[in-house]
């Protein structure tokens, strides 16, 4: 058959990743943060509504990290509170407690953060479970963080939360100003989205995504990769909520309660796009414009969230961005053809 | 010398022992064929070299070291790369990136860059001929070609052992000839020593150099094609007792 050495018509080389592909690649970031950088023109006035679009960057900051755990790897971890939570309460207790320099502190609760999200991956991949169980195993050790959060009075204030000293007084707990600091953190969260996208990490994640036995057979280390994300997202989600107890000066359980947290990051995620760049933005917009518009009705509010989930895995089980997307290249290719 | 040594390599599921105590060499550059009745251990021994079903007993010496107790993808980035019967691809990615992986994570040079993996990966596609499907989907190709994109994601990793698992299964006879063709060729000129289970006893008897003949997990013949499939005990484990040895 082909296999013999007679002359091969080529098939014309697809563009590989080249220099000017770097260029397409991060372009939509500095569009998407240039165009969220105009929002505070808008409601600088309004100490409510900079904490509600601070809290949607905030959000979509959670949503990128658990993007990267849930739709780069398929793990279910339904402890994005929880982790969260380790970082924000962690960082508070060592800055305030310790005393350790808050910028240090919100790092060190980040690692804190990745050490629990690495175990929780290798307990996964160890004992080989799938999502459901995976979402169990998670959800269970959300529980105990909330209990623990509630029993450790001495440490967490309990029911009635703690206030934080560090960071008090300075620009982040402004009016305005965090809402920048939140955006370089969005920036710095879909820049390194995008470069593990590209680096032999992302191969992986395809690769382990699409099929767990071909990508051994390939020689892919699935166990390291899947701890790999569940690590770097619960950093990511650790420093995000650290950051927010310093900006906030004020943490309680319901800051990083699950039904707060969670649910609305699952909602933002499988809403914009599960695996996509720009998925949990479009989902962090979305879902906060919808909070403002239902602000009078909060029954009703939590009732929509429950149509809105129905409705994405009948018809848009991808999501918006993915979706838009196939609808563009199937557009595009039968102009070709 | 042997590149690969089976020492008393067990693989038992609950008590039942699905291969017991198989011990036998395969030289570099060997063709060898794997056969035996349905459920003899086959599959389940290439399976315990790769690592997919680790063996619970038993020493794999590849290359002087061992593989038994590594995990797949060690066991791939050591030079053994498997085929499946049936193709696990990735079906989201096209031809090439497929093999592209294959290339990147499991070369036996260690991880390579993208770059150098694009290139291992063409050159793979098109020592299999499927260089002028590099950028069509997965779902596109037919079993056929989906099993020669697997065999060219084990050999974009330069591998020296491949395994094969009945991959000539379900194919017409220009495929088959082509399947042939191309295991041949990859040992001719690629110098992979070949290790292949199969059914198709017309393929075996015209490519394998040497059966080793599996009944009830056990080493029942092992010799030249023409000497194993006379053997009394190999016409008996096929055919039952009674049969008349072919001529």
């Amino acid at each position: 058959m082909t296999a013999t050495t007679e002359p091969q018509t080529r098939a014309p080389r697809a563009e590989r990743p080249a220099k000017a592909s770097v260029v397409r690649a991060y372009l939509p970031i500095f569009v998407t943060v240039a165009l969220l950088a105009l929002v505070p023109l808008r409601y600088h006035d309004s100490r409510s509504m900079m904490g509600v679009v601070i809290g949607m960057l905030l959000f979509m900051a959670y949503t990128i990290a658990f993007n990267i755990i849930f739709g780069s790897t398929g793990q279910l971890f339904l402890c994005v509170g929880a982790l969260a939570g380790i970082g924000g309460f962690g960082s508070v207790i060592l800055s305030d407690r310790v005393g350790i320099p808050m910028v240090l502190s919100i790092v060190i609760a980040g690692a804190i953060s990745a050490a629990i999200g690495a175990l929780l991956s290798w307990i996964a991949v160890s004992r080989s479970l799938d999502v459901i169980f995976t979402g169990i195993v998670t959800l269970a050790f959300s529980l105990s963080f909330q209990s623990l959060i509630l029993g450790r009075r001495d440490l967490t204030g309990g029911e009635s939360g703690l206030r934080v000293e560090a960071g008090k007084d300075t620009f982040i707990s402004e009016q305005v100003q965090p809402y920048y600091v939140f955006l370089a953190l969005v920036f710095a969260y879909l820049v390194f989205y995008r470069f593990l996208q590209r680096s032999h990490i992302g191969w992986a994640f395809r690769a382990l995504r699409d099929d767990e036995i071909a990508a051994e057979l390939s020689g892919v280390d699935v166990t390291r990769y899947r701890v790999y994300a569940g690590a770097l997202g619960s950093f990511m989600l650790g420093v995000a909520g650290a950051l927010y107890a310093h900006s906030e000066g004020f943490i309680g359980p319901s800051t990083y309660a699950f039904g707060d947290v969670d649910v609305r990051t699952i909602v933002m995620l499988s809403l914009g796009g599960i695996g996509s760049l720009l998925g949990p933005v479009l989902g962090a917009v979305a879902v906060t414009a919808l909070d403002e518009w239902l602000v009078d009705y909060s029954q009703l509010q939590v009732m929509l969230y429950g149509v809105v989930i129905v409705m994405l895995f009948l018809f848009f089980r991808r999501g918006v961005i993915p979706s838009l997307e196939s609808v563009a290249a199937r557009f595009r290719s039968g102009r070709h053809r | 010398m042997s590149l690969l040594v089976l020492d008393d390599v067990e693989k038992r599921f609950g008590g039942l022992p699905a291969v017991d105590r198989v011990s036998f060499g395969v030289d570099e550059g060997e063709i060898l064929a794997l056969v035996g009745p349905n459920g003899a251990g086959k599959s389940t021994l290439l399976k315990a070299i790769s690592g997919l079903q680790p063996p619970t007993a038993g020493r794999i010496t590849f290359a002087g070291r061992q593989l038994a107790g590594l995990s797949a993808h060690s066991v791939r980035q050591r030079g053994v790369a498997m085929v499946l019967q049936t193709p696990r691809t990735f079906d989201s990615m096209t031809v090439r990136d497929n093999v592209v992986l294959g290339a990147m994570f499991g070369s036996t040079t260690g991880r390579i860059r993208e770059s150098e993996a694009n290139a291992r990966a063409e050159e793979a596609l098109e020592f299999i001929g499927l260089a002028d499907r590099v950028d069509d989907e997965v779902g596109s190709l037919n079993l056929h070609e989906q099993r020669f994109l697997e065999l060219a994601r084990a050999l974009a990793g330069k591998p020296r052992l491949v395994l094969l698992d009945e991959v000539m299964a379900g194919l017409n006879e220009t495929e088959l000839a082509a399947s042939i063709d191309i295991v041949r060729m990859a040992r001719d000129t690629l110098g992979v020593t070949v290790i292949w289970v199969e059914h198709v006893m017309t393929a075996v008897m015209s490519l394998a150099e040497r059966i080793v003949v599996l009944d009830f997990g056990q080493v029942l013949a092992d010799g030249a094609p023409a000497d194993v499939m006379r053997s009394p005990d190999v016409v008996t484990a096929y055919l039952g007792d009674g049969a008349i040895p072919v001529e």
